[in-house]
């Protein structure tokens, strides 16, 4: 796999706040990642730096090799930028088009790119009207659609999903799934779950530190979480925590145990568990291999 | 700077050039600004151009205009080759820098206000966006002389039936010149454009900015009068002697106005490449 972003020692300050303290990070080609953190923890002002709006004030950091921003990465790196909106004067087929030939293709290249994208983002209807006219789901969409324009190499998206309703981010999440083969996406966002699904790499922002990198592949600790029907959660622990091979058995919340144990003194301890359940008659709901995303950071960022 | 980075530079400061023309010619929004464009220069023609026309043809008007602007320094204002086109000439000189600061005042501020310059960086030079953006505001400016010039030419034309050569020739140094004359004052406006976040508040920033800078010299000229030379620099400064000019002969005013616009293009480059989007 191949470096694409790499950012030693990189600060940025807005007056005395200091938004982004000293970031070492590096990011290779390949699963998307995601960049979490909770409001104010320097998500955005990292997104725009990375796509060159903003300069960082110490360190460096390198897309592809270049700096954010160059002429060089021009078609290679695309962005949803958080609250950028298209011109209101043309329609959105114009401004969709010129961007394409502002990446070097010609005009009729451009309008079929353009078809193309507001097609994958199913607005292919509206190449001929104003944003004006769009809701604030479909401006969102028609905005990733921009992103998606050539063949980037790498896509940046700013809260993809903010404000959509569920039927639109889940459509924007399909549309993620089905091109990550394509391209390298980073998507910034608070919903962790939604980032679970889609993302291969972690980056933990908090307070403009990066708290933990890390990836989401299992290693030789298991972990499974059980979510049942009503079930007394003291039996629950009891009979759980004797199974073979089992190291603790957590009641998390109401109902939910998550369970860590040895993958190679029990192997198939989600078939062995199901077993467990239906001898003792207990209804689930979902059985899930792994920790979540919000355990896996939480547990570390908690101490 | 490799040549591929030259040619791609040139291609989208081209392209961009371009959109700002289609913005104009090609929506709606500009066919209102140039339905207006129409409706002020109808007035323009239909009162004090031909009225003055009409006025500049009477021997005694003409030889008591010569005296006034002859006062003045004006002496070779009366012998532009027709009578609409010293109105024009006047009245353009006057009115164009002032309606060039309204007209290209949001070159780049509202796009950065909205984000859409970030849509826009994604995929070319800001130095492309900026070069692009002013030369689009240019040439706009340039095709509205064109038109206008003609409009008089016609104007002239109905009245007496044909038109001389030194007419043309008259029109096409005018042309020229008043381009020329624009050029810093939208190069002014590129610099505040980038400065602020709203047309309406680059063109406060340009009088404002303008006036302060005219008032400091002054006050300094009070005290050190050689800062008074600062004056003959300020855009537009050259004006007065155009007026006093003839012919071809006015072309030599060109140096102190392209120099103003590359000094003010460098200026909001810099600007601009330093500016968060």
């Amino acid at each position: 796999m191949s470096t694409i972003i790499q950012a030693q020692q990189l600060s940025k300050s807005f007056g005395r706040h200091q938004v982004l303290k000293e970031l070492n990070f590096t990011i290779e080609a390949g699963e998307p990642i995601a960049l979490i953190g909770p409001n104010g923890a320097g998500k955005t002002t990292l997104f725009s730096i990375l796509c060159g709006f903003l300069a960082q004030d110490a360190g460096s950091i390198e897309i592809f090799g270049q700096k954010p921003g160059s002429d060089a990465l021009s078609g290679k790196v695309s962005a949803l930028p958080q609250d950028a909106m298209l011109d209101p004067n043309f329609s959105i087929g114009t401004q969709l088009t010129f961007y394409g030939q502002l990446q070097g293709m010609n005009k009729t290249t451009a309008i079929a790119e353009t078809k193309r994208v507001l097609a994958l983002v199913d607005l292919a209807d509206y190449f001929s009207q104003k944003a004006t006219v769009l809701s604030h789901g479909m401006r969102k969409r028609v905005a990733i659609a921009q992103a998606l324009l050539g063949q980037p190499e790498l896509v940046l998206l700013d809260e993809p999903t903010a404000g959509l309703d569920p039927v639109n981010a889940l459509q924007v999440r399909q549309i993620i799934a089905n091109l990550t083969s394509e391209a390298t996406f980073m998507i910034s966002s608070h919903n962790i779950f939604e980032l679970e699904r889609l993302c291969g790499t972690v980056l933990y922002l908090e307070h403009g530190k990066l708290v933990q990198q890390r990836s989401l592949q299992q290693g030789a600790v298991g972990y499974l979480n059980l979510q049942l029907e009503n079930a007394d959660a003291a039996q629950v622990l009891a009979v759980l925590r004797q199974l073979p091979g089992v190291h603790s058995v957590d009641n998390v919340q109401k109902n939910e145990f998550a369970l860590h144990f040895d993958r190679e003194l029990a192997p198939e301890l989600d078939i062995t568990r199901l077993g467990v359940l239906r001898a003792q008659g207990w209804q689930y709901r979902s059985l899930t291999q792994g920790r979540t995303l919000e355990q896996q950071l939480f547990a570390v960022a908690n101490g | 700077m490799s040549t591929t980075s030259i040619s791609r530079f040139c291609r989208n400061t081209w392209l961009i050039t371009r959109f700002e023309l289609f913005r104009l010619f090609g929506s709606p929004r500009g066919w209102f600004a140039l339905a207006a464009f129409a409706v002020i220069w109808f007035l323009i023609l239909r009162y004090p151009i031909f009225e003055a026309s009409s006025a500049l043809q009477q021997a005694d008007t003409q030889a008591m205009l010569r005296s006034v602007f002859g006062m003045v320094g004006l002496y070779q204002l009366m012998a532009w080759p027709l009578p609409e086109l010293i109105a024009y000439w006047l009245i353009c000189l006057v009115l164009l820098p002032l309606a060039a600061i309204v007209t290209s005042a949001d070159q780049t501020c509202s796009d950065r206000a909205r984000g859409t310059l970030r849509f826009l960086t994604l995929r070319t030079s800001r130095d492309s966006i900026f070069f692009g953006r002013f030369l689009g505001q240019w040439l706009v400016q340039g095709l509205l002389i064109v038109i206008s010039i003609l409009a008089t030419l016609g104007l002239a034309l109905w009245r007496q039936h044909s038109l001389s050569f030194a007419a043309f020739e008259a029109a096409l140094i005018m042309a020229l010149n008043l381009m020329i004359v624009l050029a810093p004052f939208t190069a002014l406006m590129a610099v505040c454009s980038v400065l602020v976040r709203s047309s309406k508040f680059a063109i406060c920033l340009a009088i404002v900015g303008g006036g302060v800078v005219i008032g400091l010299i002054s006050w300094a000229g009070w005290y050190f009068p050689d800062t008074l030379r600062l004056l003959q620099y300020v855009p537009g400064a050259q004006l007065p002697a155009l007026l006093a000019g003839q012919g071809w002969s006015t072309l030599k005013e060109v140096t102190l106005p392209l120099a103003q616009t590359l000094v003010l293009l460098g200026l909001g480059r810099m600007a601009l490449q330093g500016k968060s989007l």
